[in-house]
């Protein structure tokens, strides 16, 4: 009889204590292993690695245009590549103009970018309540305005204005800024960044590779050669000059190459390491682009049409540094190629109209795909720094001065070799003004240039136009459908799309 | 009143005793007068005596069995007895004893299942006295399947339950759908086994299984509340009945071959050939002398299955028993491949008085699954003009695809594991008509997936590297580990006093689920052998070898199972007069998926019954012998999300590279943002119901017509880019309302002809699906994109007034013949002469993304069962068809060809120049004519012969004499042919994920099983 109200009482005991006490708390589950953005960040440790988060925004595929390199395969420089199948409906279209407002790449590209807004937005609003190195503290702002200032020019290159954000808490519902609302954050974070970054030189050697003053000083001279405003775009690439840090790799191909990496050239690059996942410190940009085939080193994307191979001055070591051709051996590795790609495409009257060849520019050495991703991409080179001021002076009536820092970057070119690249010695403005585009087109060649300097010259119609290019429609991408979708009205399209 | 129950107990210990004493007693000093009793026991319907039955003397625990003509002798002490007989099938008779010595007993067969018992949630019920929406399958149809995992068998069986496995992998479990499709997420059903709530009966051997019922109107399920919206699958293991007091064994074995259903239908070497030089004359210089690969041939053969089961139940002194020991072993059709399990079960009631009961069902199931690589679609794709292997024997190389025979040479992928399913109970009845019951259950897993790749490189013809290389050998391991507990209370008031019945319940549940995984891989193995898959730190210090690179430790939570619950529920069933009955459940879920001010909601439900057959009225219709309407309505929830979608997530994998060594430097920041006012999925349900049987119940009918709208759904959605969750980023939100709706019948015919007794079965099942809104004011995204195919291009798009999941691509409209007809029409800049014509829909003057619409749907509008059998002269035979009709297949497989691939052979009836084809487009590897469009929209309807079965039982005169109660051997087919058009492997596409279903992207194939067996019982 015990035993049974032994066992009754036990029951009702525990039933009604737990019953009663443990509702709330047994329904409490936290999240594991992860911080919740109430926590974060909230030291000065925090603050480094928000911080750094930015930067690997611009690491991340899709920061890449969406993952394509579409502004070259926009441009005359660049086709769509690969084989001929691959990709022809996502990216094919982008190389004639047929690009639409759904197409494949374009909400990739859009979204990617506000990644690294809302990124740089954290350290902006969130590091200042920390108690911390002031100084240092400052430095990670400056460093985030940078990259946000990058980014945003980034955008209005691509739409014009867009909703602007600045804070990590924006409203649901935003309409597009004017380009010139955007221009003028972009001004202001890169001024902040100049007035609070760090020179290349004083940064510890762990530590190259972070946003600079000169990187902040080129990115704004690039931003006013964008609006014309030549004036500023010479005062901001001549500090980027007399600043004393910079200089032009000897070799061409370590521009871009690795021996270059973090070197006298870099004013601004993504590192990377040899990793096939972005969070594991890769960049798929290279791979994107790496040969195809044998060596396996990538996809094959972006190759340089015959109308940029034939363009190179008759001997100028940069079609080198620029192209590379089957049966090339790179770094003792034979290039062969991609089995269905056709190595020569003819059009119906036999002319040769695409060379299966690959751009050299993210050569990694290596005979795997693997390496390929540890390639750095450089967003900024004092060689553009040095074209951009040569430009900027010549359209400010300084043509000697102009042709000073053309001609540098023409020494290094011709790699000793006297009998090529006679330095250039006109002083009339407009004949000076079509060589130096034309140098930026050898110069800077498959490296994104391309389309955006033939729209903000103006010439994209003349140059584009037989390629589908149509004049007020075409400078801009398209708004991506979806996310005029999602606003539900309250995003407007681009003109004519 | 609660000492009057104290008073009322004897103790165990002491009834024990008495027992003892009892049994002492009865065995040599009894006084009592003891008679022998006689008697053979017949039945009605075959005249034949009944081997095996049991007498029991009412009240006792007095009792034996008929021998094997039939016979039995029954010591019986008082003169007041009464015999009970029974036998299974038939309808127990009690005969008065009074004074005779001989009693022998007709035994009536069971005709009707009308009355069966049915069991629900927290309880069961009389058939005639449920309100609700309950299909229910028995032992014997649940074992005809041959299949590791028992959901199979509903599948043709019970209305308004969809079952398709997703593939023919050995141990994948299938997608269940009931009623159609509510929501966007998880749709699967829950399923409670013995009272324990669980994700998936894997682990149960099908015959352990007494039945299956599956809830599924909201007066159903709703006792279930938060977690019925998908449906509730109620399954009963087996129980040794208090009857059988001599041990009954049951021995089950089978052994069956599967066979690979169907073949594609590809192009041969030669007319690949053939195609591959219209396409880039040249390609092959003579097509007659072209090899002609069968890859299809080369990856797939036979494969053997096995099933062994060996049970025994019974009782003995007041405790019921069922053990049993199962071994289910199916070959893959693709080497390497294999599902192998054991199942040991034990459940047992101990009777420790008149009052208590405890009790435990428990299951444990140790496993290995080894999982082949995808090479089914490796097989398609590659070219029929390439050899598999060179001259030297080693591995030729597959242009753009990669060898299928060398990925499944280096493939080792297995699960390997143990889980354990099961509870401890104790039932207390007090005052004559309460009983409290308390359950504790748990689930727990264990599983370690293993992968290891060797290092290994596939040559081309010239010697160079193919894309098919391993660089380094790579071992990949997931130790997971589940555990889940459930705590269940409830009170239960029974009553019936005068015309009235009261079945009443209570409870308060509790519900904890924790998982943790932990993944870590290893590069570079110091050997390849089994015997090195271990990823030692004590390696990678090793300069000279630098082998065992780690590559990845990572340990986090399963999204899904870490939550924890808490419920309240009552339920009230009463019945007046047999005639009308009314139910009313309700049920209070507490989760902490949600927030704090979301946390709880409440599911109600209501229902109504009436039995017209009961009335007055109705006596004098004879041939009407059985007549129930009923309708139900009720609210139900579904919380089955990652747990984490509340929370704004920072992201810590974000390292900035910095430094002249290349340094990572661990870089952290917002992530996806969260939705802290998420809360319930509410899904409300109405039901309509006729049952009747007419003719002695020989045709008995069963219509339901119901109407299940969900809102709130918790859906995923794509968020304005400038919030900055990147690109493919989803927050969740409840922001959708679906509505499924549709009428489901299930007629039978029964009856006995001589000695040759039949049944004949139809039943269906209609399936209305539509969206009707999705986002709303949440400002964000109006459609749901979804189902990408492997190129990444998403092929169905959920919108309102659309089916969930519902395909979308461009509309075809013929060919373009000519020149002028391609000028004369908006085309894109990369059509030509002879490719697809697609639609301008919006009517813009040009074809782009926006021109892509509705082009079929996933769902089936009708899904349906036919179910045929007879028996005579000990041979029993049945057919199970089933089948589909109104739904569509986006051939997904063939849609994707970045690298040219071999052909399904319509591609034979190509154009070729004007008027030579209208619907198929040019040739061509890939681009414009591969952009997704109604051109690979297949109808997916399809007529399956499901199963065949043809048994044989000795009778029980000849089993006898080896000592055998019941000796049955049988021939079956299962998936023996199915009547469709589709030109893929099978029909039946599935995917758990509602917005992919339906799209074929090359699985694993079903396979058609022949077996044979043998049930013995002895």
């Amino acid at each position: 009889m015990r035993t049974q109200a032994k066992l009754y009482f036990s029951i009702l005991v525990v039933t009604t204590s737990i019953f009663f006490s443990g509702c709330k708390k047994f329904l409490e589950k936290d999240l594991q292993g992860t911080l919740t953005q109430q926590l974060f960040p909230t030291s000065p440790s925090d603050a480094l690695l928000a911080t750094n988060a930015t930067y690997e925004a611009v690491r991340e595929w899709y920061y890449s245009a969406g993952g394509f390199p579409i502004f070259d395969i926009m441009s005359d420089d660049a086709r769509k590549g690969s084989n001929p199948d691959d990709a022809a409906s996502t990216v094919g279209p982008y190389d004639v103009f047929t690009h639409t407002t759904t197409q494949d790449g374009i909400d990739r590209y859009w979204n990617a970018l506000y990644v690294g807004v809302k990124r740089a937005n954290v350290v902006i609003e969130k590091i200042p309540a920390i108690a911390m190195d002031e100084e240092l503290k400052t430095r990670y702002i400056a460093e985030a305005k940078f990259i946000r200032g990058l980014i945003y020019f980034d955008f209005v290159r691509a739409w014009g204005g867009v909703p602007l954000v600045t804070t990590t808490d924006p409203p649901l519902k935003l309409q597009r800024s004017s380009a010139e609302d955007v221009y003028t954050l972009i001004i202001s974070d890169l001024n902040f960044a100049i007035d609070n970054l760090p020179l290349k030189s004083e940064y510890k050697n762990t530590e190259i590779g972070r946003a600079t003053k000169g990187a902040a000083q080129a990115l704004l001279a690039r931003v006013y050669l964008f609006r014309n405003d030549f004036p500023d775009a010479e005062k901001y690439a001549m500090d980027v000059i007399t600043s004393n840090q910079y200089g032009l790799e000897p070799l061409f191909i370590d521009a871009n190459g690795v021996n270059g990496n973090n070197g006298v050239e870099s004013v601004f690059e993504v590192g990377a390491l040899q990793s096939e996942i972005t969070t594991g410190g890769g960049n798929q940009y290279a791979n994107t682009q790496g040969v195809r085939g044998t060596p396996n080193r990538g996809w094959g994307f972006n190759r340089p049409t015959i109308d940029l191979r034939n363009s190179f001055e008759t001997g100028d070591p940069r079609y080198k540094g620029t192209v590379i051709n089957l049966g090339d051996t790179i770094d003792g590795i034979k290039i062969l190629g991609d089995g269905p790609t056709p190595d020569i495409t003819y059009d119906e009257h036999g002319n040769i109209i695409e060379i299966e060849c690959y751009t050299r520019k993210v050569w990694v050495p290596g005979d795997n795909v693997i390496t390929q991703y540890g390639h750095h991409r450089r967003l900024i080179r004092y060689a553009d720094v040095l074209l951009m001021a040569a430009e900027a002076l010549n359209e400010n009536d300084k043509p000697g001065e102009a042709l000073l820092y053309l001609n540098q970057v023409r020494q290094r070119a011709r790699q000793g070799n006297n009998a090529i690249l006679p330095d250039i010695t006109t002083l009339n403005k407009d004949e000076l003004r079509d060589i130096i585009f034309n140098e930026r087109r050898h110069e800077l060649a498959m490296e994104g240039w391309r389309f955006w300097d033939l729209i903000r010259t103006g010439r994209a119609a003349q140059v584009l136009g037989p390629l589908g290019f149509v004049a007020g429609k075409h400078e801009l991408l398209p708004i991506p459908q979806s996310e005029i979708d999602i606003s539900q009205g309250s995003l407007t399209q681009n003109p004519n799309w | 009143m609660y000492d009057k129950i104290l008073h009322k107990r004897k103790p165990v210990l002491m009834k024990a005793c008495l027992f003892l004493l009892m049994v002492i007693g009865s065995s040599g000093l009894s006084f009592a007068q003891v008679r022998t009793v006689k008697g053979t026991v017949t039945a009605a319907d075959t005249k034949e005596t009944l081997p095996g039955a049991t007498i029991q003397v009412k009240g006792t625990s007095t009792g034996t069995v008929t021998d094997v003509d039939g016979k039995y002798t029954l010591p019986v002490k008082t003169e007041k007895a009464v015999l009970v007989f029974s036998y299974v099938g038939y309808i127990t008779k009690e005969i008065e004893l009074g004074n005779q010595l001989v009693v022998d007993a007709i035994l009536e067969l069971k005709k009707t299942t009308l009355d069966e018992v049915v069991v629900i949630g927290y309880g069961s019920v009389r058939k005639s006295d449920l309100s609700g929406s309950v299909g229910s399958v028995k032992s014997e149809d649940i074992t005809k399947i041959t299949s590791f995992n028992p959901v199979q068998s509903l599948q043709g069986n019970v209305t308004g339950v969809q079952v398709t496995s997703p593939s023919g992998t050995p141990g994948e479990n299938p997608a269940v759908r009931i009623r159609g499709v509510g929501t966007f997420g998880n749709s699967n059903p829950i399923y409670v086994v013995d009272g324990v709530i669980v994700d998936d009966i894997s682990f149960l051997n099908s015959n352990d299984i007494t039945s299956m019922e599956v809830l599924k109107d909201a007066s159903a399920s709703a006792i279930y509340g938060s977690r019925g919206a998908n449906g509730v699958i109620m399954v009963t293991t087996k129980m040794g009945k208090t009857t059988d007091e001599k041990t009954v064994f049951n021995f089950s074995g089978e052994v069956g071959i599967q066979n690979l259903a169907k073949k594609i239908d590809l192009l041969s070497g030669r007319d690949f050939a053939i195609i591959s030089n219209e396409i880039k004359s040249g390609t092959y210089n003579n097509v007659d002398a072209v090899p002609n690969t069968d890859w299809q041939d080369l990856i797939f053969h036979s494969a053997p299955v096995y099933d062994f089961q060996l049970s025994a139940s019974g009782s003995a002194k007041n405790i019921q028993y069922y053990i049993s020991g199962g071994y289910f072993k199916q070959g893959g059709i693709i080497d390497k491949s294999n599902y192998e399990r054991i199942t040991l079960k034990i459940n047992n009631i101990y009777n420790l008085s008149q009052y208590v009961k405890l009790g435990n069902n428990i299951t444990l199931a140790p496993y290995t699954q080894q999982v082949a690589p995808n090479v089914t679609y490796e097989a398609y794709r590659a070219k029929p003009t390439l050899e598999p292997y060179y001259a030297d024997g080693s591995f030729a190389a597959v242009t753009g695809v990669g060898n299928p025979l060398a990925d499944l040479e280096y493939s080792n992928n297995f699960n390997k594991g143990v889980r354990g399913v099961g509870n401890i109970f104790m039932d207390v009845n007090f005052l004559k008509d309460f009983t409290f019951k308390t359950s504790f259950g748990v689930d727990a897993g264990y599983n370690r997936s293993e992968s290891f790749t060797p290092a290994y490189t596939v040559y081309n013809p010239n010697g160079s590297i193919s894309q098919q290389q391993n660089i380094m050998s790579r071992l990949t391991k997931n130790n997971s580990y589940t555990f889940t507990w459930l705590w269940e209370n409830t009170l239960n008031y029974k009553k019936e006093f005068g015309k009235h019945s009261i079945d009443a319940i209570a409870g308060y549940t509790m519900q904890n689920a924790t998982s943790n995984g932990l993944d870590i891989a290893g590069d570079n193995l110091i050997r390849d052998g089994e015997s090195f898959w271990y990823i030692l730190p004590s390696y990678i210090y090793d300069p000279s070898n630098d082998v065992n690179t780690i590559s990845k430790i990572e340990e986090s939570v399963n999204l899904q199972q870490y939550y924890s619950m808490i419920s309240f529920l009552v339920r009230v069933n009463y019945v007046f007069n047999k005639k009308y009955i009314v139910t009313a459940t309700f049920r209070s879920d507490g989760s902490s998926k949600f927030a704090t001010n979301n946390q709880y909601a409440s599911f109600p439900s209501f229902a109504l019954g009436w039995n017209v057959s009961e009335e007055k009225f109705m006596q004098d219709i004879k041939w009407l012998n059985k007549l129930k309407v009923r309708a139900s309505w009720g609210k139900l929830g579904n919380d089955k999300i990652d747990y984490w979608e509340r929370y704004a997530r920072v992201q810590s994998d974000l390292p900035a590279i910095f430094g002249i060594n290349n340094d990572p430097n661990s870089g952290a920041s917002y992530g996806i943002n969260g939705n802290p006012n998420l809360k319930w999925e509410v899904t409300t349900q109405t039901d309509i119901g006729l049952e009747f049987g007419l003719f002695d119940s020989r045709l008995t009918a069963e219509f339901d017509y119901y109407n299940k709208k969900t809102d709130d759904i918790l859906v995923l959605l794509s968020t304005p880019g400038y919030l900055g969750n990147g690109s493919g980023a989803k927050v969740m939100f409840n922001a959708a309302s679906v509505v499924n709706r549709g009428i489901e019948f299930n007629l039978s015919w029964r009856d006995q002809v001589g000695k040759l007794k039949y049944n004949v079965g139809v039943l269906g099942t209609t399936i209305h699906n539509e969206v009707l809104s999705i986002g709303g004011n949440s400002g964000v995204d109006s459609v749901l994109i979804g189902g990408y195919l492997g190129n990444g291009l998403p092929v169905t798009q959920s919108k309102v007034g659309l089916p969930i999941g519902a395909f979308y691509g461009y509309q075809t409209d013929g060919i373009f013949q000519t020149q002028a007809e391609l000028d004369a029409y908006p085309h894109n800049s990369q059509a030509v002469v002879g490719d697809l014509r697609f639609v301008d829909v919006n009517g813009d003057g040009k074809i782009d993304g926006l021109d892509r619409t509705y082009i079929g749907s996933p769902i089936p509008t009708f899904i349906f069962g036919f179910n045929f059998g007879f028996e005579i002269i000990g041979i029993d035979f049945s057919v199970n068809i089933q089948g589909q009709t109104g739904n569509k297949i986006f051939n997904g497989k063939e849609a994707v060809r970045p690298d040219p691939y071999n052909f399904e052979s319509h591609v034979l009836d190509r154009w070729t120049g004007p008027g030579t084809s209208d619907t198929e487009p040019r040739a061509s590897f890939g681009g414009y004519n591969y952009t997704p469009s109604d051109h690979f929209i297949q109808d997916g309807s399809f007529l399956r012969v499901r199963n065949v079965t043809l048994g044989y039982t000795l009778p029980s005169s000849w089993s006898a004499k080896i000592y055998m109660q019941k000796l049955r051997i049988y021939v079956k087919a299962d998936n023996l042919y199915t009547l469709t058009k589709y030109t893929g492997y099978t029909p039946e596409i599935s995917s758990s994920d509602p917005l992919s279903s339906g799209i074929d992207n090359g699985a694993y194939p079903i396979t058609a099983v022949y077996s044979i067996g043998i049930n013995l019982n002895f």
